[in-house]
């Protein structure tokens, strides 16, 4: 689960996010969309502390992140994030990627965190790159990796930043795929993303972001048929 | 032309030994050196303000001095203070040491920023804490970047390791001077020493190049 009350984050005099407040439940899917701009990755990277709030509170499960006394290392094994330009330890086998942070944060031994591994390939269709190095690897194929990395840690809640938006085409539907089945499979998950069609099929609600606001909060159906806003509006007429 | 390399025959094993004393202390202070220096750049790159001044101030003073005024305080200036004679071997340690980490702590620094900082971010959001992070994912990539600059601070301190003659610690150059001063000849055991010198930098060469290339197996 996450909560998120009163949260706000200032660059010096810039206002990036302004007082929203909001929740999403346990198996939930959140698709945030809106304009460049608009303060959606501020936002979800507030929801792990990459960007610390300037104001307000963030709930993970049951760790209050934006408490200093929390400690966050321990919190974010909960919450796995994805990137728009993926970061895979570019030093590091496949395999070793998926397998540092288990062993090294969880404690787990080489054996467990190996099967787990390997098993998590599968998943995400790449048994057989197991042993290269992420840069022979294609950008669908990184994207799934960084999944597969971050499901590792047996993470509750997943942040996906923009995880299609720096690959070619042709490769965007192999990563939608993995991230679809892991709907399924009751992931609670928040996605910022621009792709629609995903936001329509999957996402249980959808947040429209506009100026550091949360402007809209509702099912894709409706968001997307008739939008309260004229901002939403506006936003869905330039981008369907 | 006055050459004659065979006065020099009976004085090669003394000069050859002057290898080992040599690579000795200048290992020594290469390692010394790194550590220290990795330390610094961590310091550097923290947010203790008081550490990082400290830390930058410790950087100009060795880098803005020369190392033979250093060698020459930490060997003769310093027992006239405590009492204590130190020997020549942790004398030039610590002045090679010392001085190296200054310029070492540069390039690391320099090595660490350029690493991507999303690969930070990444370790945060998997829950790695600093120390791991650091050892296994930051340094790692840095050191792959820096490693030629690296190499070329080690040849450097390898050559300027000639300069503790001056503080009559017999290694490969004390010994030529010594030898030269022994037949009266000077060009003969210079050269051969300057060879020694050579060598040792090419196969320092050689050993950067070998691993870089291992490191490069991720490319």
């Amino acid at each position: 689960m996450i909560k998120v009350e009163d949260l706000s984050k200032t660059f010096g005099k810039t206002e990036v996010l302004s007082d929203i407040s909001t929740q999403v439940n346990s198996g939930e899917v959140v698709s945030i969309v809106g304009p460049s701009g608009s303060g959606k990755s501020t936002f979800l990277r507030c929801l792990n502390l990459l960007e610390t709030p300037s104001n307000g509170s963030v709930w993970i499960q049951d760790y209050e992140i934006t408490n200093p006394k929390t400690n966050i290392l321990k919190a974010r094994e909960h919450i796995g994030m994805v990137f728009q330009h993926f970061h895979l330890f570019p030093h590091l086998t496949v395999i070793d990627n998926i397998t540092y942070a288990p062993k090294q944060v969880k404690g787990e031994t080489a054996d467990q965190a190996e099967t787990k591994a390997k098993s998590l390939l599968e998943k995400v269709g790449l048994t057989d790159k197991a042993n290269a190095y992420p840069n022979n690897l294609s950008g669908g194929q990184k994207q799934r990796v960084a999944i597969a990395r971050a499901l590792a840690m047996e993470p509750e809640i997943m942040l996906f930043d923009e995880p299609t938006s720096a690959l070619d085409p042709e490769m965007v539907n192999e990563v939608l795929d993995v991230m679809k089945d892991l709907a399924k499979s009751g992931m609670t998950m928040a996605v910022v993303t621009h792709e629609m069609g995903f936001a329509k099929e999957v996402a249980d609600r959808v947040f429209f972001l506009d100026h550091g606001k949360l402007v809209e909060d509702s099912p894709p159906s409706t968001f997307f048929s008739k939008p309260e806003t004229q901002r939403a509006q506006d936003f869905l007429e330039k981008i369907l | 032309m006055n050459l004659d390399f065979t006065q020099i025959v009976p004085y090669i094993p003394f000069m050859l030994e002057g290898i080992w004393v040599t690579l000795g202390f200048v290992s020594v202070s290469i390692i010394f050196g790194f550590i220290l220096g990795t330390l610094i750049a961590l310091i550097k790159i923290s947010r203790i303000k008081f550490m990082v001044g400290l830390a930058d101030a410790y950087t100009s003073v060795f880098r803005g001095t020369p190392l033979i005024l250093q060698l020459m305080i930490i060997y003769f200036a310093i027992p006239q203070l405590t009492g204590y004679n130190i020997p020549p071997f942790f004398a030039a340690v610590l002045a090679f040491g010392l001085n190296s980490s200054a310029y070492i702590s540069e390039i690391i620094r320099a090595g660490i920023q350029a690493v991507e900082k999303g690969q930070t971010e990444a370790a945060q959001a998997l829950g790695v804490p600093y120390r791991p992070m650091m050892k296994d994912l930051i340094l790692p990539q840095a050191l792959k970047n820096i490693l030629p600059a690296l190499m070329n601070e080690f040849i450097t301190l390898t050559k300027e390791s000639a300069i503790v003659s001056t503080i009559s610690y017999l290694d490969l150059m004390r010994r030529a001077q010594v030898v030269g001063s022994d037949i009266y000849r000077n060009f003969e055991p210079l050269l051969f020493v300057g060879l020694i010198y050579y060598l040792l930098v090419m196969g320092l060469t050689m050993l950067g190049k070998l691993l870089e290339r291992r490191l490069r197996v991720s490319d």
